[in-house]
């Protein structure tokens, strides 16, 4: 590879893991943005997934388990300038932070969330995640999944997500594409990337993605919602890869909330006259 | 004290007791004199029994009192519940028809004049022009207040309502409580949240996230409006887990950050607290407490959570705990707070309660200064670099800080990880790496043990006993001092606005000069009289306990003070 991004610090992933090729396909989709290393951020959780961050030469913030989202919205929040990314679990994104995951969209900040959908729980060795099929056998579920899948890209699509995408780690040039695309939009933006675990999910292998998965039709126009959220629960016969929905001109979190924007908070004074007009406001004089 | 009023508005939520009580203090200060208010509600929106008790005095009042001198009670149905508390030779009114009153109680047509003025919610005003003859106050004196809260036909009807009670009280009551003359200083009406708020704000809080919880909703009120204006960023979070996470965030990027909650609030924060710990980002939470466990009682006081604050989290990590005793503390300390956790890159707990929560009093403007704010952010050439020219947000250093810069540094990437790390931020599973880094963060108990805010004592340095307590029964525990002084009984007052790290030395030499102690705690396992032998080894005689839910006040203190000391006496002999 040797990217300006690359780190040396030592991969956990197990050979052949899915991550690798999204690894790749991040560090494209930060080099073409043209920003520098300290332009950008990337927030993460705690899983295997989570732990990419620390492969890409930029600035890093690797939370707890479920949380990079608050922790992300409050660090564009606070220097709006800021490329911020989020690249974590499916565990840790619908799982754990799945209430984080709704109200971000909500809230519509320019972050970019990228997920690595492996329907498994690796660093904890196994178990299900929200995404695992029913039937799908477990390490804490011997006789299979018996809850129903969480559908992350209709979720978004309901909540008004203006950027809505699917991928496929293999295909390192869809998935850069498809990043550099959601980091581009102005908004919240989802890529849900489809992500083979070779140690513990047997079932969603590269070989059952790869005969699952086609591109969104040629003539699917991503602004029609009702046909994207059709499309979005699209998984039992094939399963569609591309952007599923788009829809700019959502004003921003960041161009609505009265406080945020230059300059940013660290930057900001504290001037006495404003301490002392505060203190002031609840003087009572004769 | 010469004059020493306490007076009792009391009715249903959505009567408009706060409103009365309210102008009955601010009064109180227009004429020249000092006011304690303490609030008893129950956890309802509408009806319930409410009440908000007003003490004047004319030198400053920091503690309420039970006894009420002067109730008005809104509600005739409350009153079997009201009376007992009222002086013997105290003043009763109520919404009665004039044969329906009970013994000692007056009968007032406080709706009736209410819509005579123009509206039946002004009963409140009427009973409020009331009290102000019973103080001997003219009404004049509280047109100019109205004026600051109403306008037009309201402000009208407002004015009218205030004469209709006061032409009542003439002759039937007027100046029972006489308020003399007095010389009218400016002063500052603030709540102890407003303070808390208000000090954060001034000590450079620029991000601020909470989910309401009472008691720490007033604080978060206060901060989003008081903040703005001084480029602070607030956000309603979705939950305390994203708050505090949201916090640490802004706190990552460079901004001094506060949340507010109580303590289910708080226990869903603490595994972001150790986040704090471990990523070294300073961080403030103020933690109002209310009595448990679970969701308790959601309205009422208590100090339950002395030993979880200061243990809160997993893993070891160095932290500040504060407890502030009255609002001018909470000011200061919400300021200190702020300073120190940026200046040891560690979180900070400001212990308050909802006692200390929404106490509202007259303070000195002096004592709220305009203190400076020192950033400790390194910016451009003052990045450290190391060989490779990379910066090391966790750099090994002799007391623990590492040099703090923030993402957007030109040149260089701040690398932050929840995982046991190496200098540069990066995970690591070395075994050795990972005893000098958590080597480097202990490191920082020395420094902040060293700017330990030393326990204030008040009374004899040495004699018979000495009472502590921390935060808000601080004002309770210094008239009970003076109550018992006056009957003969010497005893000294420890309030620690510090208890993490907690200031042992001081503690441990302040025991060992008296013949007996005893601490004074809104708790029943008596928290602090445990940390106190934890901490220094010595034993105190127990605890002077109450987790009723209702505060202390300085009277009955003082009496079950004296009890205890005669019950240590007779044991030692
Ligand atoms: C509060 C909390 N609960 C549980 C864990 C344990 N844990 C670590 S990673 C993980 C799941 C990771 O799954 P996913 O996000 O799908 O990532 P993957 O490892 O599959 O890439 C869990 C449950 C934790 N670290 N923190
Ligand atoms: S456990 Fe699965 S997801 Fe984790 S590194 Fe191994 S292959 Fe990848």
């Amino acid at each position: 590879m040797g990217g300006t991004f690359d780190t040396a610090v030592e991969n956990a992933w197990c050979p052949g893991c899915g991550n690798f090729p999204i690894l790749s396909a991040v560090k494209k989709a930060l080099e073409s943005t043209g920003k520098a290393r300290h332009e950008i951020v990337l927030v993460s959780g705690i899983g295997q997934a989570a732990k990419l961050p620390h492969h890409v030469d930029v600035n890093v913030f690797n939370g707890l388990h479920g949380r990079a989202l608050p922790a992300a919205l409050a660090i564009k929040m606070a220097s709006p300038r800021l490329t911020v990314v989020v690249t974590s679990g499916d565990g840790d994104i619908y799982g754990e932070g799945g209430n984080h995951f709704i109200h971000a969209i909500r809230r519509n900040p320019d972050i970019a969330l990228f997920v690595h959908d492996n329907q498994v729980y690796g660093l904890t060795k196994g178990q299900p995640s929200p995404t695992s099929d029913i039937g799908w056998t477990g390490s804490l579920q011997a006789t299979g999944v018996i809850s129903g899948p969480f559908p992350p890209l209709a979720v978004a699509i309901a909540l008004g997500c203006g950027f809505v995408a699917r991928s496929l780690a293999q295909d390192v040039e869809l998935t850069a594409e498809l990043m550099r695309q959601a980091i581009a939009h102005r908004g919240f933006a989802l890529v849900d990337i489809l992500q083979p675990c070779v140690t513990f999910n047997r079932k969603n292998t590269y070989q059952w993605y790869g005969k699952m998965a086609y591109r969104v039709p040629e003539d699917h126009d991503p602004s029609d919602r009702r046909k994207a959220f059709e499309l979005s629960l699209s998984w039992d016969e094939r399963i569609p890869v591309g952007v599923l929905y788009r829809k700019e001109g959502r004003p921003t979190f960041e161009e609505v909330h009265p406080g945020v924007g230059d300059p940013p908070l660290h930057a900001r004074d504290t001037p006495g006259e404003a301490v002392l007009a505060m203190i002031r406001k609840r003087l009572l004089s004769p | 004290m010469g004059i020493d009023v306490n007076i009792r508005i009391a009715g249903g939520a959505g009567q408009g007791i706060h409103t009365a009580g309210n102008l009955v203090s601010r009064i109180a200060v227009s004429a020249g004199h000092h006011f304690h208010a303490t609030q008893d509600y129950m956890s309802r929106i509408r009806g319930g029994r409410n009440s908000y008790t007003v003490r004047v005095a004319d030198a400053p009042v920091r503690a309420g009192s039970e006894r009420a001198d002067i109730l008005l009670a809104l509600d005739p149905a409350h009153l079997p519940h009201l009376l007992p508390a009222v002086n013997p030779s105290g003043l009763a009114f109520s919404d009665l028809p004039p044969g329906d009153a009970p013994g000692g109680v007056l009968a007032v047509p406080l709706k009736e004049m209410a819509i005579s003025a123009g509206s039946p919610i002004l009963a409140n005003v009427v009973g409020a022009g009331i009290v102000l003859r019973v103080l001997g106050v003219p009404v004049e004196a509280a047109d100019r207040l109205l004026a600051l809260d109403f306008r037009g036909d309201f402000l009208e009807k407002n004015r009218k309502a205030i004469r209709l009670g006061a032409e009542w009280a003439e002759g039937r009551v007027s100046g029972r409580y006489p308020l003399p003359e007095a010389a009218f200083h400016p002063r500052l009406i603030v709540s102890g949240n407003e303070a808390l708020a208000m000090g954060a704000v001034a000590g450079g809080c620029k991000f601020a996230a909470g989910y309401p919880m009472t008691p720490g909703s007033g604080v978060l009120h206060g901060l989003s409006v008081d903040g703005p204006p001084l480029g602070l960023v607030f956000e309603q979070a979705e939950d305390e887990i994203a708050a505090l996470n949201m916090a640490i965030g802004a706190s990552y990027a460079g901004a001094r950050a506060m949340v507010a909650t109580s303590g289910g609030g708080f226990a869903l924060m603490v595994e972001a607290l150790s986040l704090a710990g471990m990523l070294e980002t300073p961080v403030v939470v103020v933690l109002g407490m209310r009595p448990g466990p679970a969701t308790g009682m959601p309205t009422r006081t208590g100090q339950e959570e002395l030993a979880f604050a200061i243990s809160a989290g997993h893993g070891e990590f160095p932290r500040l705990v504060l407890s502030p005793g009255s609002v001018e503390e909470a000011y200061a300390l919400a300021h200190h707070a702020m300073e120190s956790a940026e200046a040891h890159q560690v979180p900070c707990i400001l212990l308050s309660d909802q006692y200390l929560a929404d106490t509202v009093v007259d303070a000195d403007p002096d004592d709220f200064p305009v203190l400076p704010v020192r950033r400790r952010i390194v910016r451009g050439p003052d990045v450290p670099r190391n060989g490779e020219g990379r910066y090391l947000r966790y750099a090994l250093t002799d007391d623990g800080i590492s040099p703090m810069a923030v993402p957007g540094e030109a040149g260089i990437t701040v690398v932050a990880d929840s995982d046991e790390h190496a200098e540069d931020g990066h995970i690591t599973e070395d075994h050795a790496s990972r005893i000098r880094t958590v080597e480097k963060r202990a490191r920082k108990e020395a420094g902040l043990a060293a700017e330990t805010l030393p326990p204030l004592l008040s009374g004899p340095p040495d004699g018979e006993a000495v009472l502590f307590g921390f935060g808000s029964t601080k004002g309770v525990i210094a008239e009970a001092r003076e109550i018992l002084a006056r009957d003969g009984v010497r005893v000294a007052a420890v309030h620690l606005r510090q208890v993490w790290p907690f200031p042992s030395e001081q503690i441990d030499a302040i025991v060992s000069r008296y013949g007996t102690a005893f601490t004074v705690e809104n708790n029943r396992n008596g928290q602090l009289a445990r940390l106190i032998r934890a901490e220094t080894g010595r034993r105190v005689a127990g605890t002077v306990a109450r987790f009723d839910g209702l505060p202390f006040t300085p009277e009955s203190l003082a009496g079950e003070v004296k009890e205890r000391i005669w019950a240590e006496r007779s044991t030692r002999r």
